[in-house]
This record gives structure tokens, C-alpha cells and sequence, in this order.
């Protein structure tokens, strides 16, 4: 693939010689751990740009009379919260005072992080980006994952016990035991690379239309960049939105599948007569 | 195969594999989802609690505020109707007093016009009969005056004379009453 982009890269280009980094960021050596420093730097600027929307609009409440008009910020984030809101109550049953203010963060925090693509900051090859987005980087998504699906077994163990969460990995058979188990690590993986994927295949294709001279570049970087920020939207959403779904599943009582087993059965007899 | 695939792929441009950056990334998004948790999202729910509490009270007060102003105008239509069956009613008794006061009027000109017509007549009789009377006596002594002339002979007796007169009066009334018959 790196063989590839190179190739295309020099075709494009070849005066310039330059290649397309694929995965490279601006590391950093401590305590014999690498860090991906532009990664860190621009998740701190999106978390706080979300903080900071999020403080505005808190202002904007508590300023005056709540009966009052709303602002557009207060808009912004009611429609955020209140969407939310009726999703996990439509997936819990009840409103559970973590898993809201869980996808709400993630859902502005995915939804920020993915724009900072649109921003044009890349100065050169040298000093690299200045302001990627956090999450074309999988120990972003894998941290987001890794927070939702430790919040997923949590919520499930809670609300069946110990004993009844993992009875469900034998359900509805017990050879099924290993699916189960491979389903529960697949989710916060695909979580992970579904968001790292999109973005990274954005970030990809905007160094691709950076390859085309300027007078031919600004159509492709237009329409790209405008699809790029409905991706971001969906991807936001889809990460938002699936969280929620874990949490329902982790947390939905499996009576209701034995009713339908029962009901299977009963039937069953009745279509071999 | 492993080593192809690092040789192809080193692991430590790998992309797919984390490094330590997946800690920072993990504590600095736990902050930020602590610090919406805590400071944002409750204020922004109570404030929609509030808002939605507050248009169901508004549309409540709108209900009642409907329901009396539709009362209200059913009261209204109500003396309305009132007042038009009492304004047809006075102007029915209106027309009933009219007529009988007419009625009565005319009753009483009626009444009048008979009496005066009566009075009339009585009068008439009366100075008829006044005429008759005078005429009777007059005539006596006309006839009389003019008969002594004729016949040349002082009529002085008056019995006599009266006697003439009366039987001549009787007659001419015997005559006249058979006449009218």
C-alpha cells in the first residue's frame, strides 16, 4: 500500500519527489514509551474546544430564566443531549446517568476531532502537521473503545450479576461459547477501526488531491473536503449511537429471546405434523 | 510469514498497533468526559426539564384560558337570546295593548257618536214636539182669528172655540197617523 501511494506520488509529482507519509507523527521517546505527539496535542485542542462549547452553553442556561428563549448553543447541545437521551431510553429502558454524558462526549469529541481534517494545517514534510486529526490515529479510537466496551461489561455485570452476564456467553447454546466471547472482543475493535479507517482513508485521499496542481486540485479538495465533514458527522454519530446500542444489549434480559425459543419450538412440531 | 510481514511493515511505523500515546488519550478523554459529565450535561438537562415543564403549564394555562372564554361567549349568546325573546315579547305585548287601546277607542267614539246621535234625536223630538205644541195652540187661534174673520162672527167663546180646534186637531192627527200607517 505504502509502495502504491508512493508510486502514484512520484508519477504525480516527481519534480518535487515527495511521497505520501501513511501512519507518520511526530513521536516522542518517554519512559520508554513512544508518543505520538501531534495526536496528543490536537485530541487536548478538540476536548477543549468541546469543553469550552460546553461551558458556553451552561453560561447561556444559567444566565438567566430557564422558561427564557434558547440560544443557538443551547439548541445545539439540547437537541445532542435530548436525542441521546431518548436513545438510551429506548435502548435501556431508563435513562442511566453514565452512558448519556458517555455518548454525548463521545459524540462531540469524534464529531470535532474528525473536522480538524478540513483544517489546512499541514505545514511540510519537516515539521509535519500541525493540527491532524486525533482520530486517523488508532490509540485515539482504540482508547474511545476501550472506555466504552470496559463501560459496556461494567453496565452488563451490573445490571444481570456476575453469575447471569456470563451465563449469556452460553446462550443461546453453549457451543456457542467462543462466538460469544469473539463478538464481545470484536465490538470495541470494529468500533476502533471503523472511525480510524474513515478518517485515515480521508486524510489519505486530501494528500492524493494535495498531489494534483493547484489549478486542478481546488474542484476535488472542495467536494472532498465537504463529503469529508458529512463522514465526520456520520462517523461521529455511528460512534455515539453503537455505544448506546452495547449498552442496551449488555444490559437487555434474555427473557424475551427465551419466549421466542419457546414459541419456536412450539412451532416447529406443528410445521414437521 | 511474521518476519515478511515486518520486514514489509515495521512494527514500529505500524499503525494498527498502539503505543503509549493510547494512555494520554485515554486519561485526557476520561477528563473531558468527566468534566461534561459533571458541570455540563446536568445543567443543560434541568434547563430542558425546566423548559418543557414550562410550555406544558403554558399550554395548560391556554386550555383554561379557552374554555373560559368559550363559556364567556356561551353566556353571552345565552343573554343575548335572552334579550331578543324579551324585546319580542314587549313588542308583542306592545301590539296587544295597541290594538285594545284602539279597540277601546273606537268603542268609546262609537259609544259617543251614539249618545250624540241619541241626544240628537231627543232633541229633535222634543223641539218637534215643542213646535207641535205651539203650533197646535197657534193654529188654534190663527184658524180661529181667520175663521171669525171669514165667517164675520166674533168666536169669543172659548169653550167652544177650543172645543172646534181640538176635534178639528183630532182629526187632522187621526188622519195623519193613518197617513204614516
Amino acid at each position: 500500500m505504502m509502495g502504491l501511494l508512493t508510486l502514484v506520488a512520484s508519477e504525480a509529482a516527481p519534480e518535487k519527489g515527495s511521497t505520501i507519509e501513511i501512519g507518520h507523527h511526530v513521536e516522542r521517546t518517554w519512559l520508554g514509551m513512544t508518543f505520538n505527539v501531534d495526536t496528543i496535542w490536537a485530541t487536548l485542542v478538540a476536548g477543549t474546544i468541546v469543553i469550552l462549547l460546553g461551558f458556553w452553553a451552561k453560561a447561556k442556561i444559567t444566565q438567566g430564566d430557564p422558561d427564557q428563549v434558547p440560544t443557538k448553543i443551547q439548541l445545539v447541545w439540547e437537541a445532542v443531549v435530548g436525542e441521546v437521551t431518548k436513545q438510551v431510553e429506548d435502548n435501556l429502558g431508563k435513562v442511566n446517568p453514565f452512558v448519556v454524558p458517555l455518548a454525548v462526549a463521545l459524540f462531540f469529541f469524534i464529531l470535532i476531532a474528525n473536522w480538524f481534517e478540513l483544517v489546512p494545517s499541514q505545514l511540510n514534510d519537516q515539521t509535519g502537521h500541525l493540527l491532524p486529526a486525533p482520530t486517523a490515529d488508532t490509540n485515539l479510537t482504540y482508547a474511545l473503545a476501550a472506555i466504552t466496551i470496559v463501560g459496556v461489561w461494567t453496565f452488563g455485570i451490573r445490571s444481570k450479576g456476575v453469575k447471569g452476564y456470563f451465563k449469556h456467553f452460553l446462550e443461546p447454546f453453549p457451543v456457542l461459547l467462543p462466538l460469544n466471547i469473539l463478538e464481545e472482543l470484536v465490538k470495541p475493535i470494529t468500533l476502533a477501526l471503523r472511525l480510524f479507517g474513515n478518517i485515515f482513508a480521508g486524510g489519505i485521499m486530501l494528500a492524493l488531491i494535495g498531489m494534483i496542481p493547484i489549478w486542478g486540485a481546488w474542484a476535488p479538495n472542495v467536494l472532498w473536503k465537504l463529503f469529508d465533514m458529512f463522514i465526520g458527522g456520520i462517523q461521529a454519530f455511528i460512534f455515539a449511537l453503537l455505544t448506546v446500542l452495547y449498552f442496551g444489549m449488555a444490559g437487555a434480559q434474555h427473557g424475551d429471546e427465551h419466549e421466542e425459543h419457546a414459541e419456536d419450538e412450539a412451532k416447529t412440531p406443528a410445521l414437521a405434523g | 510469514m511474521a518476519s515478511v510481514t515486518s520486514q514489509l511493515v515495521p512494527l514500529q511505523s505500524n499503525f494498527l498497533v498502539p503505543n503509549g500515546t493510547f494512555l494520554v488519550e485515554l486519561f485526557a478523554f476520561l477528563i473531558m468526559l468527566f468534566i461534561l459529565a459533571k458541570y455540563v450535561i446536568p445543567p443543560i438537562n434541568k434547563a430542558m426539564t425546566a423548559r418543557q415543564e414550562a410550555i406544558r403549564r403554558q399550554f395548560e394555562e391556554l386550555d383554561e384560558a379557552k374554555h373560559e372564554a368559550e363559556s364567556a361567549g356561551e353566556e353571552f349568546r345565552a343573554q343575548i337570546a335572552d334579550a331578543r325573546h324579551e324585546a319580542a315579547r314587549i313588542r308583542e305585548d306592545a301590539r296587544e295593548q295597541g290594538a285594545a287601546i284602539i279597540a277601546e277607542m273606537k268603542e268609546q267614539a262609537q259609544a259617543e257618536a251614539a249618545r250624540i246621535v241619541e241626544h240628537a234625536h231627543a232633541q229633535i223630538e222634543a223641539d218637534r214636539k215643542a213646535a207641535v205644541a205651539s203650533l197646535r195652540n197657534e193654529v188654534g187661534t190663527l184658524a180661529t182669528t181667520l175663521a171669525g174673520r171669514i165667517v164675520g162672527e166674533a168666536l169669543e167663546d172659548e169653550a167652544r172655540q177650543s172645543r172646534v180646534v181640538e176635534r178639528f186637531l183630532a182629526d187632522l192627527d187621526a188622519s195623519a197617523t193613518s197617513g204614516a200607517n
